[in-house]
């Protein structure tokens, strides 16, 4: 997507926008409780446990979230963990993050339209593209929260409240328990990386190929996945590794708790490069995969011809093929 | 009671003394065993009947008064039907003068002093059938059949690891006024008198065994099993613990003017590196601990690491206690060193100063936490906030946010459950979820601030006359604040009646403050400072001016506010009360100052964009799954 920085920029300020207006209004909750203090001078020069702690006990809605966590490198552990041990978000936070992926659903048609093509859509054939395939992908939506639902709703409970639970019961090492909460989270999160390949292929399938089922994309997403193990793993394991160099990256530079002024900004700047790089890792991804799909689509059976109508399907870039 | 005088030798009355036999079925999961009590009547009452404690049955069914305070306090998940634990008592026999014995078996009963319980069985009593005068000796022989449990707290077995602990019949302690023998609780469990153990216990062969007292034999048998002898003296209980997979390390506790001690280490193999974070920190509790109230007297010491699911952590028991560790632990964050300093400081505070912890927890408890946090800030240098992940297995150090015992660790557990129960209140009967926060947390809190307002140099002198005049004892609450009395000059009865005896909730704050210009260089000053709880406490309010001057008000505290106005050439800058800090148990500190150049619109900003990051990347993390 080095090509196509609006679409960074686009999904850079989504990031940014969905949470301005939460973190303003966690802003008011910290101020109103720190008034007049002078313990306000003492956090904003440094940090004060006392004060994080009282705000803490009396913290309603937002304010909740507003622990130690938060801080550098253990706030990426602390939502990878929380995904991963199917933690319940409150409901502020659970709303903000049903909008950031409403609106990543709306811009996903429109990303992988732009990465199938060798060329600018520009701003309005992005969005068009986006209105286009919006629709498609919430009815394939509808398929994977069903999924998703199942996944932590009751797979997860089984697997780590019933089953992993009753194992380690009697384990008197802890790593041996390690372990097995291990080898839980690589069932769980084999099924997840399945239902976010699958689901992903089916997207870039709806988009090139100009489908219209949502069910057809999943079946074609899966033949396509069962035709290409290997590629399709592979690129993910590949993509997964970026990722992970990027956390491991981010570990050691995550910036703490910081001072006022241009401690601030800079420590503020620093995240901000970090969430872009996030976000430029995950563009890559899709268009990584777009791309894997497009190696393999000219093949003697393909039918599936685009209309000829503005904006056309990325599908038809491969006529001239 | 009246204190026994010990017998030449002794250091304590040694009125219950012990040979016990025991045998460890591992296959099974069983224990029988034998004991001999040799028990003297040290009140001033005769006594004719002897009270046992038979805690497994605590572990019996979901009907003890341990598993209904458990219930009741949300803390019970129902456990795997191998989980159950037991004891019966299957002979009891008492040596008449003749020399004869007297089987007494089918008169045991089980009573429920507490609750009236019928379905409990954690205390047992038996008619001798003569009256037992003071300082008049008998001797009881009791067979036992038991069951270890999976662990439900502190005792049971996990895989090859064992902790053994309240696992054979325990007389009860006779007081002047009758039995003091309560039945087994969720949060409450030691009250014995002192004594001899002679213990033999037997288990399979290649386990290492460490237990209370000293090991003076150890004989392996024909049947594959290992008989390991151990002697203990002056000691009020006896625990033990054997696993196949213990590391058992040694190293020698030296110290110019204490006594030396042999500290055993068993370690388990995935805590390997961390022994000598182990010894250290108990060394620095010994040393410590003998410097400011006296030695400790008994030359041995054992360490146990306990295994993961045991729930034996954090146990206390003569000479010998359970730290708590995990198998991935941070440099710069006090696991395992906190536990490890606050049980080895419970030989200090439970082993050798036994008080009714039944009825006044807080005596050693609560005093052992605020020493231990005192340990903790002098032997080790660092202390951040750690945070835990994936299930509690990976932690991370968070390296700016420096976490003191003194100040952090226990107000924000008595913040949320302050008025839970008045410490007065017999502990037994605390609401079981909250009970931990009054006699931790708020002795601590309060024994701190008794500190601030006395130094430490003359808490010092109070706890070590304390501990000097009650070790090998069992004092009350009064002898405590008589000590304090003593030492200290005053009787702090307003101070005790507020921390002990009520459960007020402490909160001073800035209700008002303005400075007003009223004319060429001068400016009136209005403070009101105001007492929002319900507890008093006399405090100090700090008003401080732009010309650097301040000004000190001692307010006693006791109204709802106090008005303060200054007529200075200099506008004021803030007003402070308690600005040292001494009111420790002050459950909102935020609100004690107040400037007129406030900065939380700075503060507020800060924070509020580190939280957006960390939404940010939540986002991003859930974006995953489009």
């Amino acid at each position: 997507m080095s090509s196509a920085p609006a679409v960074a920029v686009g999904v850079f300020a989504l990031t940014f926008l969905l949470a301005l207006p939460l973190a303003v209004a966690l802003r008011g909750e910290i101020r109103s409780h720190l008034g007049g203090s002078l313990m306000a001078g003492e956090v904003t020069d440094g940090v004060n446990v006392t004060w994080w702690q009282e705000f803490t006990a009396q913290a309603t809605g937002l304010g909740t979230t507003f622990s130690p966590t938060i801080l550098g490198f253990a706030a990426t552990l602390d939502n990878l963990s929380s995904v991963l041990d199917g933690r319940a978000e409150i409901a502020p936070i659970g709303g903000a993050l049903a909008v950031y992926l409403a609106g990543w659903t709306f811009l996903s048609g429109g990303i992988i339209d732009r990465s199938a093509r060798p060329r600018p859509t520009r701003t309005h054939g992005f969005f068009a593209a986006s209105g286009v395939y919006f629709f498609r992908f919430l009815r394939l939506a509808v398929v994977a929260g069903f999924l998703l639902w199942w996944l932590f709703a009751y797979l997860h409970p089984w697997l780590f409240d019933e089953q992993y639970v009753t194992l380690t019961r009697g384990m008197a090492v802890e790593r041996t328990a390690f372990l097995a909460r291990v080898a839980f989270y690589a069932i769980f999160g084999a099924l997840l990386v399945f239902a976010n390949v699958l689901f992903d292929y089916a997207k870039v399938r709806l988009v090139v190929e100009d489908r219209h089922s949502a069910v057809g994309a999943l079946v074609a997403a899966l033949r396509f996945i069962r035709h290409h193990p290997r590629q399709v793993m592979g690129l993910y394991a590949l993509n997964g590794l970026v990722f992970m160099a990027l956390l491991a990256l981010w570990a050691l530079i995550a910036p703490g708790a910081g001072g006022a002024a241009f401690s601030m900004w800079a420590t503020f700047v620093i995240a901000q490069i970090y969430i872009v790089a996030r976000l430029l890792l995950k563009l890559q991804f899709m268009a990584s995969q777009t791309a894997l799909f497009q190696a393999h689509l000219a093949h003697a059976a393909y039918t599936a011809a685009p209309l000829p109508v503005w904006p056309e399907s990325p599908a038809a870039e491969t006529i001239p093929r | 009671m009246q204190p026994i005088t010990p017998s030449p030798g002794a250091r304590s009355p040694r009125n219950a003394n012990y040979e016990i036999d025991a045998r460890l079925d591992h296959d099974a999961k069983t224990l029988r065993g034998r004991e001999t009590i040799r028990w003297r009547n040290i009140s001033s009452q005769p006594t004719s009947e002897l009270q046992f404690h038979l805690y497994w049955n605590a572990w019996k069914d979901v009907d003890s008064t341990w598993l209904r305070e458990r219930r009741m306090s949300g803390l019970f998940t129902p456990p795997p039907a191998d989980a159950w634990g037991s004891i019966t008592v299957t002979s009891l026999r008492l040596r008449e003068r003749s020399g004869e014995w007297r089987d007494l078996t089918s008169q045991m009963q089980f009573i429920a002093p507490d609750d009236g319980n019928a379905q409990d069985r954690t205390v047992m009593t038996v008619p001798l059938g003569r009256a037992v005068g003071t300082n008049d000796s008998i001797e009881a022989e009791l067979e036992w059949d038991a069951k270890v449990p999976r662990p439900f707290a502190r005792t049971g077995w996990v895989g090859n690891y064992y902790f053994v602990g309240q696992w054979f019949p325990k007389v009860g302690v006779l007081e002047d006024d009758g039995w003091n023998t309560h039945q087994f609780h969720a949060a409450t469990e030691f009250y014995s008198d002192f004594g001899v153990y002679d213990v033999r216990l037997t288990v399979p062969r290649g386990f290492v065994l460490g237990a209370s007292g000293r090991q003076t034999a150890l004989n392996d048998n024909a049947d594959g099993t290992t008989t390991h002898t151990y002697h203990g003296e002056d000691i009020h209980d006896f625990a033990w613990t054997a696993s196949p997979d213990f590391i058992d390390l040694s190293q020698r506790f030296e110290h110019q003017t204490l006594p030396p001690v042999d500290m055993r280490l068993l370690l388990l193999p995935e805590r390997r590196a961390q022994a000598d974070r182990y010894f250290a920190i108990t060394a620095a509790t010994l040393r410590r601990y003998g410097e400011w109230f006296g030695p400790y007297p008994y030359g041995y010491l054992t360490i146990v690491d306990p295994a993961f699911q045991s729930q034996s952590d954090g146990m206390e028991y003569p000479t010998l206690f359970t730290g708590r560790s995990r198998w991935l632990v941070q440099r710069n964050v006090q696991t395992p060193e906190g536990t490890t300093a606050h049980e080895a400081g419970h030989q200090w505070w439970y082993a050798m100063v036994a008080t009714n912890e039944f009825e006044h927890a807080w005596m050693y408890e609560g005093i052992n936490t605020y020493v231990t946090a005192r340990v903790l800030e002098e032997a080790l240098t660092s202390n951040v906030v750690e945070t835990r992940y994936f299930g509690g297995f990976i932690p991370w150090a968070l390296r700016d946010l420096p976490f003191s015992r003194l100040d952090n660790e226990r107000i924000a557990g008595y913040r949320l459950n302050a008025e839970a129960d008045a410490p007065w209140t017999p502990t037994f009967r605390y609401w079981p979820s909250t009970s931990a926060v009054i006699t931790y947390n708020k002795t601590a809190l309060w024994l701190h601030t008794l500190e601030r307002r006395l130094g430490w140099p003359m808490m010092r002198r109070i706890l070590s006359t304390y501990f000097e005049r009650w070790k090998f004892k069992h004092p009350r609450p009064s002898d405590f604040f008589d000590i304090v009395r003593e030492v200290s000059g005053q009787g702090h009865v307003w101070f005790f009646d507020e921390v002990y005896r009520g459960s007020n909730t402490f909160d001073y704050g800035v209700q008002e403050f303005r400075s007003d210009r009223q004319g060429q260089n001068a400016y009136r000053t209005t403070v009101v400072v105001r007492r929002f709880g319900e507890g008093v406490f006399p405090v100090d309010v700090v008003t401080r001016f732009e010309d650097g001057t301040e000004v000190n008000e001692t307010w006693d505290g006791l109204d709802r506010r106090a008005i303060y106005t200054y007529e200075r050439p200099a506008r004021a800058v803030s007003v402070q009360v308690d600005p040292d800090r001494v009111l420790l148990l002050d459950v909102a500190y935020s609100n004690n100052s107040r400037t007129l150049q406030p900065r939380s619109g700075e503060a507020s900003l800060k924070w509020s964009l580190k939280w957006m990051v960390w939404l940010q990347d939540l986002m991003l993390t859930y974006a995953f799954f489009v």
